[in-house]
C-alpha cells in the first residue's frame, strides 16, 4: 500500500494537486483513499462533483457520537476515489490538530484500510505542520511519504522550508521522509531555477513539474478534476505521470 | 443525563490499570502527567503500595512544555533515571494532557529504547477511558514484547492466569485460591499475569497448554497468545463449587481440543433451590467475566436467574442474552427493579430501592481500599457458605 502525505503552503494548490493525484491513480486502475486533513475540508470536492462528504467532525458534532460504519463518513468519488475528511471544530473554539489525531484513530476502530483494502492512500494536509496533530498523518503507521508542494514564490519556498525542516527533526521518530518536491507552477520569474536551487540545497528531487493551466480552474468550477474533464490534456498526462512515477518506486 | 454518576462512584481510569497491571513486573512506569496529587495512582487503588516496591513514576509536565512539545524533556529524564535504576523495561504511560496535545508516545520510546537498550513502550491512556482497558493494553504488549516464541509446551496440563490485578481481584487470597484450584484439579499452575509470577515465568507463558481468562483485561493478552503460540482460552472465574468444577472441565477440554471456550455461557440453572428461598432473580453489577462468573456460579448453585449488569467497556461475547451492557447510572437505576436483589459494590447502593434486597460485594476498582477487609474470596467455596458482610 502506498501512503503519501501531501504539504505546502496555504493557497499553493495541495488539494488541487493531490485530487488529481488521486484521479490519475484510479485512472491507473488503483483503489485510492483521499483523506483531507483540514478543518475547511474542501480537499475532495472536486472528486465529489461539487457534492460533499460530511467531515468527521461534523459528523461527532451532529450526532454526539462516533460512527459506526464507514459510509456514515466516507464518499465515492471520481474513479471509486474514496473521499473522508476530518473537518474542524467551530472556527475559533476548540482543538483542530486534536482533531485529526482523533479522526484517524476512528478510522482506524472502523478498520478502514482492512476493509477497504487500498492500494493508494493520500492524505491532504493543511498548510504548515503547525502542531502534533498535523504531522499526525506522518507518523509511524499513516504515510510513509511525503510530497511538498511549492511554486517558485518566496513565501511558498519559505513554507516548504519550514516543512522540510520539522521532517528532518523528526528522524529519529521513525516517522515518513520527504520523498520529493512538485512543482506547481505560479509562472513566476526564474521559477524552475529556484524551486532547483531550494530542492538541491536540501538534497531533494522535483518529483514532477506542473505547469499553470486555466484548464484546472476550468475544470474545478465545474466541480471535478483536471483528470476526469480532459485525461488527455497536456497537465493531466503530468499528473498521470507523477501517479505512475510513484506507484514504480 | 448521558455519562453522569450523580449518585455512585466511578470506575479507576486506564492509567491505574497499566500501573496496576505492571506493579510486579520490575519495569519503570512512568505516568507522562501533570505534577499534583500523584498517590491516586498508586496508594488509593494500590493495596500493594506498602507492601511490595515499585518504580511508579510522574513526569511532572509543566504548562510550557504542553505547549512546547517539549519531548526532549521528557526522554532526558527517562533516560537518566533508568540509568540509575536499571529497570527491566520502561512504560511511558499517557494522560489528559498529552492526549490532547497529541503526544506520540510510541515515538518517545522508540527513541528512549534507542538510547538506554532497555525495552520501552508507549500507552496511549487518556484518563477518560476506564481501568480495563489500561490492564488490557498493558498485558496485551507484555506478551508481544517479552513472551519466548521459541518455546516447547509443557508435558503436563499447565494453565496460565491471564487478567488478574487488585483492582479487580483485591489482595484477599482470590488469585492465590485460582491456582490453588487449578492444582487440584490435576493441572499445574503456569504464569499468572500479573500477580505473584516473575517476569522470567512470564517470559515463559507460551509452554501452557491452556490460558484461563479471568477478566476482561486479560481478554487481548491471551488472544495475543493463542496467536502467537495457538494456546487456546477459557475465560472465567471460579467463583462458587459447582461452577468451580464446571470450568475445570473446561479447562481441560479446551487442553483436549485447542478450542477457546467462554466458560460460563452455557452454565444455567440446574436445581431449584435458593438462598434465601424467596429470591427468584439477582443482578450482578461488575467487570464483565468475574460478574458473569458469579452469576454461573449463582444460577448452579442456588438456582436463582441471576443476570449481568456491566458497567464497564468488553466485548459482547464475554455477556449472555438478557445481560445489560451499559455505563450510564441511568440505565442501571431503569433496569434494577427488573431484579429482586442485586450484588454490587456497596457505593452501588444508592442506586437500589427499598424493595431490592442489596449484597455488598466490593470492588477495588469502583470503591478503592475502603472496604479490603470484608472482600470475600469466592474462590471455588459453596456459595452458601458464604457470610455477608455489611459494608
Amino acid at each position: 500500500m502506498l501512503k503519501l502525505a501531501i504539504y505546502g503552503k496555504g493557497g499553493i494548490g495541495k488539494s488541487t494537486t493531490t485530487s488529481n493525484l488521486a484521479a490519475a491513480f484510479a485512472v491507473l486502475g488503483k483503489k485510492v483513499i483521499q483523506i483531507g486533513c483540514d478543518p475547511k475540508a474542501d480537499s475532495t470536492i472536486n472528486l465529489l462533483g461539487g457534492n460533499p462528504v460530511k467531515p468527521v467532525m461534523n459528523y461527532l458534532r451532529e450526532y454526539d457520537e462516533e460512527p459506526e460504519r464507514i459510509d456514515q463518513i466516507a464518499k465515492e468519488g471520481f474513479g471509486g476515489v474514496l473521499c473522508i475528511e476530518t473537518g474542524g471544530p467551530t472556527p475559533g473554539l476548540g482543538c483542530a490538530g486534536r482533531g485529526i489525531i482523533t479522526t484517524f484513530s476512528l478510522l482506524e476502530d472502523l478498520e478502514l484500510f482492512e476493509t477497504y483494502q487500498p492500494d493508494v492512500v493520500l492524505y491532504d494536509v493543511l498548510g504548515d505542520v503547525v502542531c502534533g496533530g498535523f504531522a499526525a498523518p506522518i507518523r509511524e503507521g499513516y504515510a510513509s511519504g511525503i510530497l511538498i508542494v511549492t511554486s517558485g514564490e518566496k513565501m511558498a519556498l519559505y513554507a516548504a522550508n519550514n516543512i522540510n525542516t520539522a521532517v528532518n527533526n523528526f528522524e529519529d521518530r521513525g516517522y515518513a521522509s520527504v520523498k520529493g518536491i512538485i512543482l506547481n507552477r505560479r509562472d513566476v520569474e526564474n521559477e524552475e531555477e529556484k524551486v532547483r536551487e531550494f530542492a538541491e540545497k536540501n538534497g531533494l528531487e522535483i518529483v514532477a513539474d506542473i505547469p499553470r493551466s486555466q484548464d484546472i480552474i476550468r475544470f474545478e468550477d465545474r466541480g471535478m478534476t483536471v483528470i476526469e474533464g480532459d485525461v488527455n490534456l497536456p497537465v493531466s498526462r503530468k499528473y498521470l505521470e507523477l501517479a505512475k512515477r510513484l506507484l514504480e518506486e | 443525563m448521558k455519562q453522569v454518576a450523580g449518585l455512585i462512584s466511578t470506575y479507576s481510569s486506564d492509567e491505574f490499570g497499566i500501573c496496576s497491571a505492571l506493579y510486579e513486573l520490575g519495569g519503570m512506569v512512568v505516568m507522562h502527567d501533570a505534577s499534583g496529587c500523584n498517590s491516586t495512582y498508586t496508594t488509593h487503588d494500590e493495596p500493594r503500595w506498602y507492601e511490595v516496591d515499585s518504580m511508579i513514576y510522574i513526569s511532572a509536565i509543566s504548562e510550557m512544555e504542553a505547549i512546547m512539545g517539549d519531548d526532549d524533556k521528557l526522554i532526558g529524564d527517562l533516560v537518566e533515571t533508568a540509568g540509575e535504576l536499571h529497570p527491566g523495561f520502561i512504560a511511558v504511560v499517557g494522560a489528559p494532557i498529552p492526549y490532547m496535545i497529541g503526544t506520540d508516545l510510541g515515538a518517545i520510546a522508540a527513541i528512549t529504547e534507542k538510547r538506554t537498550g532497555i525495552p520501552c513502550f508507549g500507552f496511549s491512556a487518556n484518563g477518560m477511558q476506564n481501568y480495563t482497558k489500561g490492564i488490557s493494553m498493558a498485558l496485551e504488549k507484555i506478551v508481544e514484547r517479552f513472551c519466548i516464541r521459541e518455546i516447547a509446551g509443557t508435558k503436563n496440563l499447565s494453565v496460565n492466569i491471564i487478567g488478574a490485578t487488585p483492582l479487580d481481584f483485591s489482595v484477599n487470597g482470590s488469585v492465590d485460591s485460582i491456582k490453588e484450584w487449578i492444582q487440584e484439579q490435576g493441572m499445574e499452575v503456569g504464569a499468572c499475569f500479573a500477580m505473584g509470577s516473575t517476569m522470567e515465568e512470564i517470559e515463559k507463558a507460551g509452554q501452557a497448554r491452556v490460558n484461563l481468562v479471568v477478566s476482561y483485561g486479560g481478554l487481548a493478552a491471551a488472544k495475543k497468545l493463542k496467536e502467537i503460540f495457538g494456546t487456546p482460552y477459557v475465560v472465567g472465574v471460579p467463583l462458587g463449587k459447582a461452577f468451580a468444577e464446571y470450568l475445570g472441565n473446561a479447562v481441560k477440554k479446551a487442553a483436549e481440543t485447542g478450542e477457546c471456550v467462554i466458560g460460563y455461557r452455557d452454565a444455567d440453572i440446574c436445581g431449584e433451590e435458593t438462598v434465601t428461598g424467596s429470591l427468584k432473580s439477582l443482578a450482578v453489577i461488575g467487570e464483565s467475566v468475574y460478574s458473569a462468573s458469579l452469576a454461573a456460579a449463582i444460577r448452579m448453585e442456588c438456582g436463582i436467574d441471576a443476570r449481568v449488569f456491566c458497567p464497564l467497556d468488553t466485548e459482547p461475547e464475554l455477556l449472555r442474552e438478557g445481560d445489560l451492557l451499559t455505563p450510564e447510572e441511568d440505565d442501571l437505576m431503569e433496569h434494577l427493579p427488573e431484579a429482586e436483589g442485586v450484588i454490587a459494590d456497596p457505593l452501588y447502593r444508592p442506586l437500589c430501592s427499598e424493595n431490592i434486597k442489596f449484597y455488598p460485594l466490593p470492588h477495588e476498582a469502583f470503591s478503592g481500599r475502603i472496604y479490603d477487609a470484608v472482600n470475600p474470596d469466592l474462590v471455588n467455596r459453596e456459595l452458601r457458605k458464604v457470610e455477608v458482610r455489611e459494608c
